[in-house]
């Protein structure tokens, strides 16, 4: 496939987010105590890290307590936040942490106890898009959580390769293996990615 | 910034998520689009993580619905509200810091004060329980509504808010004030008997006056 078509398909990558409004709003929270900026700093997050936190093996219902956690501590830690990072890496990076915690205390169950089951996936589906979405969703199951948080910072979220090292809290060398080593997995399960329509089905 | 041109395969192919989200460093940018321009195998890897990101965005979570997020909020809200209640000397220490890094803050309190002090004569406010006489601040949480059932709104207002502008504002929503000022500075308006009767619900209410300039948070309060 032409390289050139293929870019046209994609989406803008949403990046990091618009830093230096988001800065004035959470200097706004750390200063006055503004819940008005609060308000709509929480908006500009919610959908994120409902979507990152669902990739994390979050289930719904548990969402939103690690979401207000991680806002819980923007509002009570706003005037230490001193720019050494962007703030969208702050805030996901608070979130990672918060649902990691959560996760390894088991207070919150992962999605990955219960098995992807193969059979639900239609081969006889006419709709392309639909068909790799549940591969991708089979294939990402199957990544260990760091890997997966990896590709969907990179991804859906857009950040940069130092970006997705803070928020995980490792080395960008480590993210780059962890990404080579989803790409190289979901491979294995994304027929149209490994270039053989229909061998897995 | 290192000086070395790491032109290899291996190194280009791990940094190619980053070429395909367009987010790869300006020193790396150039010579693996370099690389990549020559090398087959590179090329159709960009294409492949191209078709991944578009798969991961198409296989996104369904976002929640509006009304998740701000009832969501609003839990946050009333926990964060309940902890500062909780603690009355952490109040007051807020209070006595320096005034020119809290000068917002002390501004907002004492408009706040005002605004309790004149404003609850304007509204006729009538059943706010008096100040207790430890001096805790009670949040719009603890009050009792003057009506029973009667449709409440939760409201902020500018600190520059005039009490003529704002008594207007509650007027024409036939709205009145019940309690507050919470440690947010959130005041505690109910709907008039007349107002409801003319269609007005608190939902509708809050969404008219969040509109207003001289208020800053409206939302109406879950019954």
């Amino acid at each position: 496939m032409a390289l050139k078509s293929v870019e046209s398909q994609v989406p803008r990558a949403p990046g990091p987010g618009p830093d230096a409004s988001e800065r004035e709003l959470l200097d706004r929270v750390a200063k006055a105590r503004d819940q008005a900026a609060f308000r709509t700093l929480y908006g500009n997050y919610y959908q994120r890290l409902s979507r990152l936190l669902s990739r994390m093996s979050v289930r719904r219902e548990d969402i939103e307590e690690v979401i207000n956690d991680t806002f819980w501590v923007i509002w009570t830690k706003a005037g230490e936040f001193r720019g050494a990072s962007q703030l969208s890496t702050w805030i996901i990076g608070i979130a990672y942490r918060r649902a990691l915690n959560a996760l390894r205390r088991a207070k919150i169950r992962p999605v990955s106890d219960e098995p992807f089951d193969e059979d639900s996936i239609s081969v006889a589906s006419t709709d392309d898009a639909e068909t790799d979405g549940q591969w991708l969703s089979l294939g990402l199951s199957r990544l260990p959580v760091e890997q997966r948080m990896a590709l969907e910072l990179t991804y859906t979220l857009g950040h940069s390769c130092e970006e997705v090292a803070a928020i995980l809290d490792c080395p960008v060398n480590t993210v780059k293996t962890r990404l080579f080593r989803a790409r190289e997995t979901l491979k294995q399960v994304l027929p149209s990615l490994a270039g053989m329509p229909g061998e897995n089905s | 910034m290192s000086s070395r041109i790491p032109d290899t395969h291996a190194e280009a192919w791990a940094l190619l998520p980053w070429l395909a989200n367009g987010r790869i460093q300006a020193s790396d940018r150039e010579w693996v689009e370099a690389h990549v321009a020559g090398c087959e195998e590179c090329r159709a890897e960009v294409a492949s993580q191209r078709m991944m990101a578009t798969a991961m965005h198409r296989g996104a979570t369904p976002e929640a619905a509006a009304t998740d997020e701000q009832r969501s909020f609003n839990r946050l809200w009333a926990r964060i509200e309940a902890s500062e209640s909780a603690s009355p000397a952490n109040v007051a220490a807020e209070a006595t810091r320096p005034a020119t890094r809290y000068s917002r803050t002390v501004r907002w309190l004492a408009a706040a004060v005002v605004v309790q002090g004149f404003g609850l004569a304007l509204f006729g406010f009538n059943a706010v329980r008096e100040p207790p006489a430890d001096g805790q601040i009670h949040t719009v949480t603890t009050v009792q509504p003057s009506r029973l059932n009667a449709p409440m709104v939760r409201v902020a207002f500018a600190p520059d808010a005039s009490i003529a502008t704002i008594n207007t504002l509650l007027e024409h929503q036939g709205l009145s004030i019940v309690s507050g000022p919470g440690t947010a500075g959130n005041f505690t308006a109910e709907l008039s008997a007349d107002a409801v009767a003319s269609g007005a619900s608190a939902n509708s209410v809050a969404n008219v006056i969040a509109k207003d300039p001289n208020v800053t948070f409206a939302e109406p309060v879950a019954p």
